[in-house]
C-alpha cells in the first residue's frame, strides 16, 4: 500500500552561495540563498510562507533571519539543530508541512562561516576552546579528544582491527570522490588524488589523514519544498521526496557496544526505503553524508549494500566513483567538494534528481541521501526521485 | 605568556568531581555508582542515567578492562601535547560498564590492538595533581 507521503512533495528550488573562503557574515549568505532559491523555483518572495533553519559550528543563525528577508506572512518557522542530521531533518518536515497545508512554500535554509580571515582552516572545529571549565570535562581535551576527529579516527580503527579494512581501502573513498569533484566547478578541491598521495597526506589522528576529513566551507545553501501538485507547474523538474526517516541514540558504552561500527543509519533507511515502497537494490546513487571517509563506510554498511564488516572490499576498484556501479558523492562530497553539513549530499542529489548535473550525472531514478551528527548519534535519510510514486 | 607557562587549562576540581582526583592521588580509579541499581556512570551526573536514582555515590573501580579501540594524535591541539607526540588516544571499556576516554601510555603504537587487557596507571600534571591514564595488563 502506498504510504501517504511518497511522493507528496518536492523539491522545487535551490539556492546555493559561493562557497570556501568567503569572508561573509552566515545571515548575510543565508539571505544570499534563500533569494537564489526563490528565483530558481520561479515564485515570488511573497509566496514563501515558511522557513526552517539550520547553522552549523559558529551558531551564526537564529531565528531572526527572516527579519533579514523580510518575510511577515510566514505560517511555519522554526530554528533546529540536529547537527549533521539537520538537513535531511528540514526537508521531513517542510514535507510534512506541504503535504497538509500548513505552508505551500518552505525554505530549508543551511549556512555558516566557520573560515575566518588569517585563521588555519580548522580553527573553529579544534581551536578557540576552553581548556578550563569543569574539570572532568577539561580532562577530554588533555588526553586529545579534541573536536570530532579523534572519535571518527577510532571508530575506523575498530573496524581495522575487528574486520581488517584497511587504510588502502579507506583511502579508496577519498580517491572516488576526488575525482567526482573534478567534473564538478562548485567542488573547492579538483585536482585528482592517487592513492599514494593519499597516504602520503600528513596524519591528524591516525588512521586518518588530513585527506580523510571533510573541507571546512563558508556558505550557504537553500533547498524549497512544495506540495508534488504545484512542483509540477514549477520552473524547474520536480524532485519528489519519495521517503525518509531519522534514527538517534547515545552512547554510555553500557547500552550500545558496537557503537562504532553500527549507527542508527541501518533503521533510518530501512524505514525511509518502506516509505519509498522501494528495495535497497532499486537505489541507483548515493548522496551519503561524509564527514570523513570512514562515515561513507559505514553508513554503506548500516544501509544495507554490503554486510557488516564488508565495506572495506566494496569500496574498491572504484565501485563509488565516476564510471563505477554504484555512483556515491557525485559532486565530491563534504571531502572535496564543500562541507555545507547536511545540505551537501540533498543539493547534489536534487542537481543530479533534475538531470542537471553535466558532465558527472549519473542514473537517477532513485537517489539515498543520509545525513549524520555527532559521533553517529543523530541521522536522517531521504529518498528523491525524478519520478513520483506509481 | 607563553602556551607552556598557560596552565589555565590545568583540572580544577569542584566539590562535585573531587572525589575522581583524589582518588588519582591515591593511586586508585573512582567513579560514581548507582547504590540502588549498581549502574556505574561518567562523567559526573547527579542521578543515574539507568534508573533515575539519585542515590548516587563515589565508589573505586577495579582500574581494568579492554581496549574499545584506539588512535595515534599527531598534532597538539593542547598545551599539554607539545612535545608529546604521537600520543596514543584510547576507549577503555572498564569491568564496571564504562568506556573510558583517556591515553594509553607504556606501549609501542604498532602493540595496541582492539580487545588487548589494560589496566590503570598514574601520570603528574606541572601542578602535582594526578590524572589516571591507561598501560596493558601487567599480569
Amino acid at each position: 500500500m502506498n504510504h501517504p507521503m511518497n511522493g507528496a512533495a518536492a523539491v522545487s528550488g535551490l539556492g546555493m552561495t559561493e562557497m570556501g573562503r568567503v569572508y561573509r557574515s552566515t545571515i548575510d549568505l543565508a539571505s544570499e540563498a534563500v533569494y537564489l532559491a526563490i528565483d530558481d523555483a520561479g515564485i515570488d518572495k511573497s509566496e514563501l510562507d515558511g522557513l526552517l533553519i539550520n547553522t552549523g559550528i559558529t551558531r551564526g543563525l537564529d531565528l531572526h533571519l527572516h527579519v533579514a528577508l523580510g518575510l511577515q506572512e510566514l505560517n511555519l518557522l522554526t530554528f533546529m539543530q540536529g547537527y549533521g542530521s539537520s538537513a535531511g531533518q528540514m526537508i521531513q518536515y517542510a514535507a510534512m508541512a506541504v503535504a497538509n497545508g500548513l505552508a505551500k512554500n518552505v525554505a530549508c535554509v543551511f549556512a555558516d562561516a566557520p573560515l575566518v580571515d588569517g585563521q588555519r582552516t580548522g580553527a573553529s572545529y579544534s581551536g578557540g576552546r576552553r581548556f578550563g571549565g569543569d574539570a572532568l570535562s577539561s580532562l577530554h581535551g588533555l588526553y586529545g579528544f579534541t573536536g570530532a576527529i579523534p572519535m571518527f579516527a577510532m571508530a575506523a580503527q575498530r573496524h581495522m582491527d575487528l574486520f581488517g579494512t584497511t587504510r588502502d581501502q579507506l583511502g579508496q573513498i577519498a580517491v572516488s570522490q576526488r575525482a567526482w569533484a573534478g567534473l564538478n566547478e562548485r567542488a573547492t578541491k579538483r585536482e585528482p588524488i592517487t592513492l599514494s598521495e593519499y597516504h602520503d597526506s600528513p596524519w591528524v589522528v591516525e588512521p586518518f589523514h588530513v585527506l580523510d576529513c571533510c573541507l571546512v566551507s563558508n556558505g550557504a545553501i537553500c533547498v524549497i519544498v512544495t506540495s508534488a501538485e504545484q512542483a509540477r507547474d514549477g520552473q524547474q523538474p520536480p524532485v519528489y521526496i519519495r521517503g525518509f526517516a531519522q534514527g538517534h541514540r547515545h552512547d554510555t558504552g553500557q547500552t550500545v557496544p558496537d557503537s562504532a561500527i553500527r549507527g542508527p543509519g541501518s533503521r533510518s533507511a530501512s524505514r525511509a526505503l518502506a516509505m519509498a515502497d522501494a528495495s535497497l537494490g532499486e537505489i541507483t546513487q548515493c548522496q551519503l553524508y561524509d564527514c570523513y571517509t570512514y562515515t561513507v563506510l559505514v553508513t554503506l554498511e548500516d544501509y544495507g549494500f554490503c554486510e557488516k564488516g564488508e565495506g572495506g572490499a566494496f569500496v574498491e576498484n572504484g565501485r563509488l566513483g565516476p564510471g563505477g556501479a554504484l555512483p556515491t558523492n557525485t559532486g565530491g562530497g563534504e571531502l572535496s567538494s564543500y562541507y555545507m553539513w547536511g545540505m551537501t549530499p540533498i543539493s547534489e542529489a536534487v542537481i543530479q534528481g533534475r538531470g542537471q548535473a553535466g558532465e558527472r550525472q549519473s542514473s537517477n531514478d532513485l537517489i539515498i541521501c543520509s545525513g549524520n551528527g555527532g559521533m553517529l548519534n543523530y541521522h536522517s535519510t531521504v529518498v528523491l526521485s525524478p519520478e513520483t510514486a506509481s | 605568556m607563553s602556551k607552556s607557562e598557560d596552565e589555565s587549562w590545568l583540572p580544577k576540581p569542584s566539590s562535585r568531581t573531587a572525589p575522581f582526583f583524589e582518588a588519582a592521588s591515591e593511586g586508585k580509579l573512582r567513579l560514581q555508582c548507582c547504590d540502588d541499581c549498581g549502574t556505574w556512570t561518567f562523567p559526573y551526573r547527579e542521578r543515574c542515567q539507568h534508573c533515575g536514582s539519585r542515590s548516587i555515590v563515589w565508589r573505586d573501580a577495579s582500574g581494568r578492562g579492554t581496549l574499545y579501540s584506539h588512535g595515534l594524535l599527531q598534532r597538539a591541539y593542547h598545551p599539554r601535547h607539545e612535545d608529546r607526540l604521537p600520543i596514543i588516544l584510547a576507549q577503555v571499556d572498564v569491568t564496571e560498564g564504562v568506556r573510558l576516554s583517556t591515553n594509553l601510555v607504556d606501549v609501542e603504537p604498532d602493540a595496541v590492538k582492539v580487545g588487548m587487557e589494560v589496566e590503570v596507571a598514574f601520570e603528574s600534571l606541572p601542578d602535582g595533581s594526578i590524572i589516571p591514564v591507561f598501560r596493558p595488563a601487567t599480569d
